[in-house]
């Protein structure tokens, strides 16, 4: 009977094995089986055995960019976290206009990366880009800046950008989360007189535990992959400052035909990936067990 | 009633066979090229009805493919058995798709010994030759003349002490002398004035045979930045990082400042500014001619895999009457690529053009596949770190183009 529920499960699960086997198991052991060579996208490829790493890990181009990565990522996802719970927080007390600010911070979402990394590429401009613009009409010339084209501020720059454009994200899940809590808690929390400070602080951050997780993980996945509005917006510059794994790995594809090294690239880059998803969401999930 | 339908079955019969043999004939050639929409017409879609109308049996169906869609969509049908038939190339999709065996060759026919002698060489550097040249451009100097006029210089500047001049004496009158971004400008000053400088061969550097960093000429040319930086040109941090790309042009075309080096292609768009009224020159060098940095752009391949080679190989052939390709000349503001090809650039190129019949042609060495395509990248990368900050040693920043070669 047992063997019978098992041959069961299997055969339920069997679909599913089979969709991640083709499109997910099998790319990833072609993607590894190119790495090790010098396939330039068309032709035959030739074995080369380790040099594509070897060249990974003796280059500091390649691992600028890990360090780009990282910081790209922290920044985004701490910034992205906080300003979204933030305004989760106050559409919560705010019902009455909380699905029409909803819409609108969802908005930027909507749009594709090409039209928000050209409009925020025009804010960010040195010569009468709308920022520098700003500071001029009231009065604080010296804080103009070529925002996108000095490296101290490029990235920062880029990750103001995306930030903007997935804020609504964050903002809509922490919301769901918000629905999660029970009305009972805060009734009785606001009944024994506790401020809003202290609600927020000790009841509705400890119960939006998962809605952490959730957030924290997504952003953290998307934004280690994400090339788009570095590509658009400084295309990796300037000099590499905001040159991402991901933007090498397009960069070797279609702009030097070195799909073999791109692939080894997209290994590590998967290793980086799950590597700080499973720490990550190993933390995550140990928090919501403690709350 | 029989007799009649048995009487007139023939006439029918022949009738009918009359009126399919066009259709029999004709045959659907699908050409792909990143010009030809109408952002970039190029003079694509009229010349092909000009040559639908020469070969009535022949029928176009062109699709636009942008450059970086090429990468993507394209490989997977030329490597498939579903190739467009004649495809818009350069020579890095050359490179990897003749290297490939996707390429069908093409016959050194008359057209091939009418090319100019870079251009021959830059295609023939194997056995078989895979593309068939539609232009060579421009890269140079964009001088906004009315603003140089407003200081009393009434040329270009060709040279680079000629350039220090104009620079101070439009810093001076508070007019921004020059964009020199990062990402393309600033690298095409150095490539230009470097490989003029250089005793050997552009080819010698791209191999690796000689080392940039070890080149005089190169590190001489680095050397300059700050003589030009000194002279009012530019501010070099502000300029580092200026996308070359849009803000650059839309900041050259707005007439807010009075040179940028650029390419050809610009013309066009620039000439649709009111009140631009600007002059297409070399780049500033050493020598008097200042430097004409011509780039090999285009040209047409055929699938090895194509369904209709005749009449691919017709298209192709079409494209090497002068009086046929000028119109795409024009279009591109390009140069012809034989030797009793007309120029498509207007007057404003003249300066340009008087640098290229003044012996000042250097061809740009990633078209022509004497510098690999991943040093490019670099090269813009190394210019804008160098920009800002001009302090460091010019033979470390060279060095890292070393390295690129290294990887190859």
């Amino acid at each position: 009977m047992r063997t019978l529920r098992r041959y069961r499960i299997f055969l339920f699960t069997l679909p599913a094995i089979l969709v991640i086997g083709m499109f997910f198991v099998y790319p990833i052991l072609l993607s590894l089986r190119l790495s090790f060579t010098d396939f330039t996208g068309v032709g035959i490829a030739s074995d080369v055995g380790w040099k594509n790493y070897e060249r990974i890990f003796t280059r500091s181009r390649y691992l600028d960019a890990f360090k780009v990565t990282i910081f790209f990522t922290v920044i985004v996802v701490f910034i992205q976290t906080i300003i979204g719970l933030f305004f989760a927080a106050l559409l919560h007390r705010l019902p009455a206009v909380r699905n029409l600010c909803r819409a609108a911070l969802f908005t930027p979402a909507m749009m594709s990366f090409v039209i928000v990394g050209y409009v925020w590429q025009f804010i960010y401009s040195p010569f009468n880009g709308g920022l520098n613009a700003a500071l001029a009409s009231i009065g604080l010339d010296g804080l103009q800046h070529n925002w996108l084209g000095d490296p101290n501020t490029a990235l920062f720059a880029v990750a103001f950008a995306h930030i903007w454009m997935f804020i609504g994200y964050t903002t809509a899940i922490f919301l769901a989360g918000y629905a999660n809590i029970p009305s009972e808690i805060e009734e009785a929390s606001k009944l024994e007189g506790a401020s809003n400070w202290q609600r927020f602080r000790h009841i509705e951050v400890p119960l939006l535990a998962s809605s952490f997780t959730i957030n924290i993980t997504l952003s953290t996945i998307g934004t280690l992959k994400t090339f788009e509005l570095p590509f658009i917006m400084t295309r990796g510059g300037p000099d590499g400052a905001t040159r991402t794994l991901s933007l090498h790995i397009i960069d070797s594809l279609f702009g030097k035909y070195k799909f073999g090294f791109a692939s080894a690239l997209s290994i590590i880059m998967l290793i980086l990936v799950v590597l700080v998803a499973f720490l990550q969401n190993r933390y995550l999930r140990s928090r919501e067990e403690n709350t | 009633m029989k007799r009649f339908f048995y009487q007139s079955l023939p006439l029918v019969c022949a009738g009918a066979l009359l009126a399919s043999a066009p259709v029999a004939h004709a045959v659907t050639l699908e050409v792909t090229a990143w010009k030809g929409n109408d952002s970039e017409p190029a003079a694509i879609p009229d010349l092909i009805k000009k040559f639908e109308s020469a070969n009535p049996d022949v029928s176009v169906d062109f699709s636009y493919i942008s450059r970086t869609d090429t990468d993507i969509v394209l490989p997977p049908r030329v490597q498939g058995d579903n190739p467009p038939d004649v495809m818009m190339t350069d020579m890095p999709l050359v490179k990897v798709w003749g290297d490939a065996g996707l390429l069908a060759p093409l016959d050194k026919g008359e057209w091939f010994d009418r090319l100019t002698p870079p251009v021959q060489a830059a295609i023939n550097t194997g056995d078989e030759i895979h593309i068939m040249p539609l232009e060579v451009i421009g890269m140079g100097n964009f001088v906004n003349m009315d603003l140089l006029r407003q200081v009393g210089i009434e040329t270009p500047p060709i040279t680079i002490d000629a350039l220090k001049v104009a620079c101070t004496k439009l810093d001076e009158a508070g007019i921004k002398p020059m964009l020199f971004p990062g990402g393309f400008s600033a690298p095409l000053y150095v490539i230009a004035n470097g490989l003029e400088a250089a005793p050997q061969e552009s080819s010698a550097l791209g191999s690796g045979e000689q080392l940039f960093s070890e080149s005089e000429a190169f590190i001489g040319t680095l050397e300059t930045f700050s003589d030009l930086a000194d002279a009012g040109c530019f501010d070099p941090e502000i300029q580092a990082g200026v996308d070359p790309w849009s803000t650059a042009l839309s900041e050259f075309k707005a007439g807010n400042f009075a040179m940028m080096a650029q390419g050809a292609w610009n013309i066009a768009s620039f000439s649709e500014a009111e009140n631009l009224d600007f002059v297409f020159a070399p780049i500033p060098s050493s020598k008097e001619s200042g430097v004409a940095l011509d780039l090999f752009g285009i040209g047409w391949s055929i699938a090895a895999k194509s369904d209709q080679p005749d009449a691919a190989k017709r298209f192709v052939e079409f494209f090497t009457d002068n009086d046929n390709l000028h119109d795409m000349l024009v279009a591109e503001s390009a140069y012809s690529p034989f030797v009793d090809g007309q120029s498509g650039v207007s007057q404003v190129a003249a300066p340009y053009d008087a640098a290229r019949d003044n012996g000042g042609t250097i061809m740009f060495p990633f078209s022509v596949l004497e510098w690999p395509k991943p040093l490019e990248s670099e090269i813009f990368d190394s210019m804008t770190g160098y920009l800002l900050n001009l302090d460091k040693d010019p033979a470390d920043v060279l060095s890292r183009w070393d390295e690129i070669i290294e990887d190859q």
